[in-house]
C-alpha cells in the first residue's frame, strides 16, 4: 500500500476555488423579487425540517443518552474531548499521550486502548483501525470550539452503530458553518507549559457557508512523562444547499501528534519522540423527499500514519526481561541493539446510504447500508509489508413505533459482514414507557459482537538478537504471536432506565441499571515474553449509573453523576478495569457583570491504569476551579478565563510513575 | 323517438343559454387564475351566496385575463358587486375603464398588495373600493404565541421593506402583552442570515410577519434549519410554512377568506355599504406540527389552540 498524505495546501486551494464557484452559482441564480402578494400566503414550500432532520426524543431514545453541550463544553475549562467525557457516568480517562492520545473508555480500560465504543465525528467513524483498535486519536481531530455538541450513547449500541460500538457511542457534532460566520482567537498559557492556540475563518452567505479552523493544544505532559505533547489540527467544513429540498456538506481536515514516549530507566520502552498524523475528506448528501421520507448519502476516506520507532540497547535490558534466569547485561555488548517500533498506515473508505421515512404518524423507521474497506500495514507490528485488508458491508434498520401515545417501541438490528471475520447480527428491542408527562421508564435487551481487531489476530512480532561479544548464532524472540483462532466477542446487555424531566422544578434525572455479559471477550496473554489474544472466560458488568441535571437558583446549575460497576471477570486485572464507585460534580454560577464561576470535582476509587495489568491503588480526587469573565468591545465579544486543575494533591495517570499535577491557566478568547 | 328527444334537448339547451345572455348576474367574481387556491375561495364564496339565496346563475366567474380581454360585455351591464379574488384580479379591476359601475370588494390579498393596487390605480379605498385581507391582526398573533408558548417573554421578528411598517404597531401590542421585541432588519436583496443570527440569540420564538424579502423559497431553509438548532420555535402565516418545519401557523384558508366575502357580498346585495377601511380575517385557522412540536418537547393541540384563541377573542 502506498501512503499519499493530502497536502493541506493544494487541499485548501481545492477548497477554496469551490467554495467561490459555488458562490458564483447562487449569485446567477438568484430572482429579483416582487412585492408581497397572496401567493406568499397561498403557495407550497418545499419541507425542510423533515423526518431526519428532526432528532429524537430524549425520553423516545433507545437507551441512556448524554449531552454534553457548547456552553458545558466552554464553562468546564476541558482542553480536549477525552478531559471532557470525565463528565459521563461511567467514564474512564486518562491524560497522557502514552497510547498514541489521552484516552476515554466506558466500563473499563481493559487495556492500553479504547477499542470497544465507536467515535463518530459528524457521522464518519474517527475509530483508529491501526493498532489494537482505538478512540483516542481521533477525539483530537477537532477543536473543542468547533464542537456544537457530544452525545455519548451509554450503553451497548451496535445494533444503530455497529461492531465497534459493543459498550457505547461518541457522537461529536460540530457546530454548523452558519453559526460561525466570522472570526475567532484563543489563546491558552500556563503552568506546565500550557500553550494552545485556536483561529477560525467563517465566511459565506445563504445557501453556501465555509468554516476553517486551526488548534494546537500543546504541555509538558504528565509529571513522570518523558517528553511534551503537542497536537495540531486543521478542519474545512462547508455547508451547502443547491436547493432547497437538498443539503450538500464537505468536510476536510487533517491533524498530527508528536508526543515523546518511553518510561525511565526501561531500555525496553525507552525515551524517544513519536508521531502520528491522520487526514480525512467527507462528502454528505441529503435530500428530502417530502415531509415524511429522507435519503440521505455519503463517503469519506481517512488515513493514519504512525511513526515510533526505537533501538534497544540489549544490554540495558533488566535480568529476566528476555528469558527468566537470562542476564542480557552479561551476554551483549554495549553497542547490541535492536530496532523496534510500531509505525505503520492504515485507512478507511466507507460509502452509505441511509433512507429515513414515516409509515404513518405512529411509525418512523431509518434503514440504509454501507460499504467499508480498512487497510492497515505495519512491517513492525505485523512482521511483513502484507497489507491486512478488510472489506465490511453492513445493513441496518430501525422503526420506532409509537404503539400508544404513552409506548414507544425501538426495534432494530444490523447485519454485518467482514471479509476476515464472517457474519454477525446485532439486534436491539428497546420500549420506551411514558408513565407520566416529564417520567419515562426504559427497558430493553441488545446484542453486540466485535470482530477482533487485525492487531488482535495477525500481530507478529520477532525481534532476531544478535551478540557482540559471544559468538552464538542470532537467537530469534517472538515477542507477540498471530491468533488466527480468535473469535468475535459479543455482549447481551439488559438495562432498566428512567428518565425525567421537571422543567417547573429544573430538574433532569437518567437512572441506568444494566447487565452487560461479556461472552469471548478479547484479552491478551503471555507466554514468556510472548504476546497473544485469547477469548477469555465469560463474564458480566453489572451496576447502577445515574446523571442529575439541576437549576437550584438562578443562574446557578449542578451536574451530578454517580457510576457504581461490578466487573465479575476473574482475571484481576479486568475486574478492576472500572472502578467500582465513580462520582463526578459540576457546580456553575453566574455572578454579576455575567462573570461565571465553574466547580468540578471528580472522585473515583481505585482501578486498573489504562496501560493495563497495574492496579491504581490511589483512586482519583481531582477539583478544577474556572472563573469566566466575558469581555466586550464593541461589536466584538471575547473572554478572559482562570482555569486551576486538580487543585489538591497530584494523582496517578496511566501508569504509577506519571501524575496529573496542578494546572493552572488563561486563557484569552475574542470574537468578531 | 330518439331524434325527437335529442332535438327537444337542444332547444332546451339554447332556451337556458338565450336566458342567461338576457339576465345581468348579481356577483361577477374575478379571480387571478384559476389556481387550486382561486378556485376554493371561488367555491366557498358562491356557497355562501347561493345559502343566502342567491341563484348560481346570478354570479358570474372569470379571470383576471378573460376580464382583461372583455372587460364588460354588454350582458355586464349592471352587476351589483365585483369580487376580485387575489392582487392581479383587483388591479384589473381597479384599472378597468370605463370605471365599473358597482362596487369592488378586493379579498384574498395581503394588506400592502391592496394598499399597492390603490397607488397604481390612482384610486382610495372606500365603500365602493374595498379590501378583506389576509394578514391575520398582529393583536391575535401575539395572542396566539401568549396562548401556546406561555413562558416567552422575548420575541423575535424580522423586518423587511413590506413589514418594517409593522414596528410600532407590534411594539405596542407586544408591551401589553408582556413580550420584549429582538428585531433585526433585513433589506431588500441581503441576505437573512445577519439579522436572523442577531435575533436568535435573544429570541425564544420567531414571529414569521409576511414580506417576500425576507420570507421566501430561497431563504425557507436557512431560516427553518438555524432556528430549529437554536431551538427557537417559528409561529408563521401559512400552514406551507408548518409543512416545510414551522412550529404553528396562523392564516385564513381560501375557502374561509371566500365565506367571509361570501357574506360581505349578501350584505351588499341586501342594501348594505362595504367597509370604508379593509378589513382583516374574521375566522382563522391553527396549523401545528405535530412532529416538530414533539422535538422541540412541546405538546400542542391546533383545534384546542383555535378554541382557545376564538374564546378570548369573544370575551369583552
Amino acid at each position: 500500500m502506498t501512503y499519499k498524505p493530502l497536502r493541506p495546501l493544494v487541499l485548501a486551494k481545492c477548497l477554496l476555488s469551490l467554495s467561490l464557484a459555488f458562490q458564483v452559482s447562487l449569485q446567477a441564480a438568484e430572482q429579483p423579487l416582487d412585492g408581497l402578494s397572496e401567493k406568499d400566503f397561498l403557495s407550497d414550500m418545499p419541507v425542510i425540517l423533515s423526518v431526519s432532520r428532526l432528532p429524537q426524543r430524549l425520553d423516545d431514545t433507545p437507551g441512556a443518552v448524554t449531552i454534553l453541550d457548547r456552553d458545558m463544553i466552554r464553562r468546564s475549562g476541558a482542553r480536549d474531548v477525552a478531559d471532557l467525557l470525565r463528565l459521563v457516568p461511567g467514564f474512564q480517562t486518562s491524560n497522557s499521550f502514552e497510547g498514541v492520545a489521552p484516552l476515554a473508555s466506558y466500563h473499563g480500560g481493559f487495556d492500553g486502548f479504547s477499542n470497544r465504543i465507536q467515535l463518530l465525528i459528524d457521522g464518519r467513524s474517527a475509530y483508529s483501525s491501526y493498532f489494537i483498535g482505538n478512540v483516542a486519536p481521533g477525539m483530537q481531530a477537532v477543536a473543542l470550539q468547533d464542537i456544537e455538541r457530544i452525545e455519548v450513547l451509554r450503553g451497548s449500541n451496535s445494533a444503530a452503530y455497529g461492531a465497534r460500538a459493543v459498550l457505547g457511542v461518541i457522537n461529536i457534532v460540530t457546530r454548523h458553518t452558519g453559526d460561525t460566520v466570522g472570526t475567532r482567537a484563543s489563546v491558552t498559557a500556563g503552568e506546565n507549559r500550557i500553550r494552545d492556540a485556536y483561529a477560525r475563518v467563517g465566511w459565506g452567505q445563504e445557501g453556501a457557508t465555509y468554516r476553517l479552523a486551526m488548534d494546537r493544544r500543546g504541555d509538558r505532559g504528565l509529571a513522570g512523562e518523558l517528553g511534551a505533547s503537542e497536537r495540531d489540527n486543521f478542519n474545512f467544513r462547508a455547508d451547502l444547499s443547491p436547493d432547497a429540498s437538498t443539503l450538500v456538506q464537505l468536510r476536510a481536515g487533517g491533524m498530527q501528534i508528536n508526543s515523546g514516549r518511553g518510561i525511565p530507566n526501561d531500555a525496553g520502552n525507552p525515551r524517544r519522540d513519536s508521531f502520528f498524523s491522520s487526514q480525512y475528506v467527507q462528502l454528505d448528501w441529503s435530500r428530502s423527499l417530502g415531509q415524511d421520507s429522507d435519503l440521505s448519502m455519503t463517503a469519506s476516506r481517512t488515513q493514519e500514519l504512525y511513526r515510533d520507532s526505537f533501538p534497544i540497547f540489549l544490554k540495558q535490558l533488566r535480568p529476566g526481561r528476555l528469558r527468566p534466569g537470562l542476564n542480557p547485561a552479561l551476554i551483549f555488548g554495549a553497542n547490541d541493539t535492536v530496532t523496534a517500533g510500531f509505525g505503520g498506515t492504515a485507512s478507511n473508505d466507507t460509502v452509505s446510504v441511509q433512507h429515513t421515512f414515516r409509515a404513518n404518524p405512529e411509525l418512523r423507521v431509518v434503514w440504509g447500508g454501507e460499504l467499508r474497506r480498512e487497510r492497515v500495514q505495519s512491517p513492525p507490528l505485523y512482521g511483513s509489508g502484507k497489507v491486512f485488508e478488510t472489506d465490511f458491508t453492513r445493513m441496518f434498520g430501525n422503526a420506532e413505533w409509537r404503539m400508544r401515545p404513552d409506548l414507544v417501541l425501538n426495534a432494530g438490528a444490523m447485519a454485518e459482514k467482514s471479509s476476515d471475520s464472517g457474519n454477525s447480527l446485532a439486534p436491539r428491542l428497546m420500549l420506551n414507557w411514558h408513565v407520566a408527562p416529564g417520567h419515562t421508564l426504559r427497558a430493553g435487551v441488545t446484542r453486540g459482537e466485535r470482530p477482533p481487531s487485525a492487531l488482535e489476530k495477525n500481530t507478529s512480532i520477532t525481534y532476531v538478537l544478535k551478540s557482540s561479544i559471544f559468538p552464538i548464532p542470532p537467537i530469534p524472540f517472538k515477542f507477540a504471536r498471530p491468533s488466527p483462532d480468535l473469535q468475535p466477542e459479543t455482549v447481551t446487555a439488559r438495562e432498566l432506565g428512567y428518565f425525567a424531566d421537571m422543567p417547573s422544578l429544573g430538574l433532569g434525572l437518567d437512572v441506568r441499571v444494566f447487565s452487560e455479559q461479556m461472552s469471548g471477550f478479547v484479552t491478551q496473554v503471555e507466554e514468556g515474553v510472548t504476546r497473544s489474544y485469547v477469548n477469555g472466560p465469560q463474564f458480566s458488568i453489572r451496576g447502577l449509573e445515574y446523571q442529575l441535571k439541576w437549576r437550584p437558583w438562578s443562574g446557578a446549575s449542578v451536574g451530578f453523576n454517580q457510576a457504581l460497576i461490578d466487573i465479575g471477570s476473574p482475571i484481576a486485572g479486568e475486574s478492576n478495569a472500572a472502578p467500582s464507585h465513580a462520582t463526578t460534580l459540576m457546580f456553575t454560577q453566574k455572578l454579576p457583570r455575567d462573570v461565571e464561576l465553574t466547580l468540578i470535582h471528580q472522585q473515583s476509587s481505585q482501578a486498573t491504569f489504562q496501560a493495563g495489568s497495574e492496579i491504581n491503588e490511589q483512586g482519583i480526587k481531582r477539583t478544577d476551579l474556572r472563573l469566566g469573565v466575558p469581555l466586550r468591545w464593541g461589536a466584538n465579544r471575547g473572554e478572559l478565563a482562570f482555569v486551576v486543575q486538580n487543585v489538591g494533591a497530584p494523582y496517578q495517570d496511566y501508569r504509577p510513575i506519571f501524575s496529573f499535577e496542578r494546572r493552572a491557566y488563561l486563557t484569552l478568547s475574542f470574537e468578531h | 323517438m330518439r331524434f325527437g328527444l335529442r332535438c327537444l334537448l337542444l332547444g332546451l339547451c339554447l332556451c337556458a343559454t338565450a336566458a342567461s345572455v338576457r339576465a345581468a348576474p348579481a356577483v361577477v367574481i374575478v379571480s387571478s387564475d384559476a389556481s387550486a387556491a382561486y378556485a376554493e375561495a371561488v367555491q366557498a364564496l358562491v356557497g355562501e351566496l347561493v345559502q343566502g339565496g342567491l341563484a348560481p346563475a346570478d354570479v358570474q366567474r372569470m379571470t383576471a385575463a378573460e376580464f382583461a380581454a372583455a372587460p364588460l360585455p354588454p350582458s355586464m351591464s349592471t352587476p351589483k358587486l365585483f369580487i376580485a379574488l387575489g392582487a392581479q384580479a383587483a388591479l384589473a379591476l381597479a384599472r378597468a375603464q370605463p370605471q365599473l359601475p358597482a362596487p369592488v370588494l378586493c379579498a384574498l390579498l395581503p394588506r400592502s398588495a391592496f394598499e399597492r393596487v390603490l397607488q397604481l390605480s390612482g384610486r382610495k379605498a372606500s365603500a365602493q373600493f374595498s379590501g378583506l385581507v389576509l394578514d391575520q391582526p398582529l393583536g391575535r398573533q401575539l395572542s396566539l404565541v401568549r396562548l401556546a408558548l406561555p413562558q416567552t417573554t422575548h420575541l423575535g421578528v424580522l423586518l423587511g421593506p413590506e413589514s418594517k411598517a409593522l414596528a410600532p404597531t407590534l411594539a405596542g401590542l407586544a408591551v401589553a402583552r408582556g413580550f420584549n421585541v429582538v428585531e433585526a432588519n433585513v433589506d431588500q436583496n441581503e441576505p437573512v442570515f445577519t439579522g436572523l443570527r442577531q435575533v436568535l440569540e435573544g429570541a425564544q420564538v420567531l414571529l414569521a410577519l409576511p414580506d417576500p424579502a425576507v420570507f421566501n423559497a430561497n431563504s425557507l431553509q436557512n431560516i427553518l434549519l438555524t432556528s430549529f438548532r437554536a431551538r427557537v420555535p417559528v409561529v408563521a402565516f401559512s400552514p406551507a410554512y408548518v409543512r416545510a418545519g414551522a412550529l404553528l401557523a396562523l392564516y385564513a384558508t381560501p375557502a374561509q377568506t371566500g365565506q367571509q366575502a361570501g357574506e360581505l357580498a349578501l350584505g351588499v346585495l341586501r342594501g348594505r355599504a362595504l367597509p370604508a377601511q379593509p378589513i382583516e380575517p374574521r375566522v382563522f385557522s391553527i396549523s401545528v406540527n405535530a412532529h416538530v412540536a414533539r422535538s422541540l418537547d412541546l405538546t400542542l393541540d391546533a383545534d384546542r389552540l383555535t378554541q382557545e384563541l376564538s374564546r378570548s377573542e369573544a370575551r369583552p
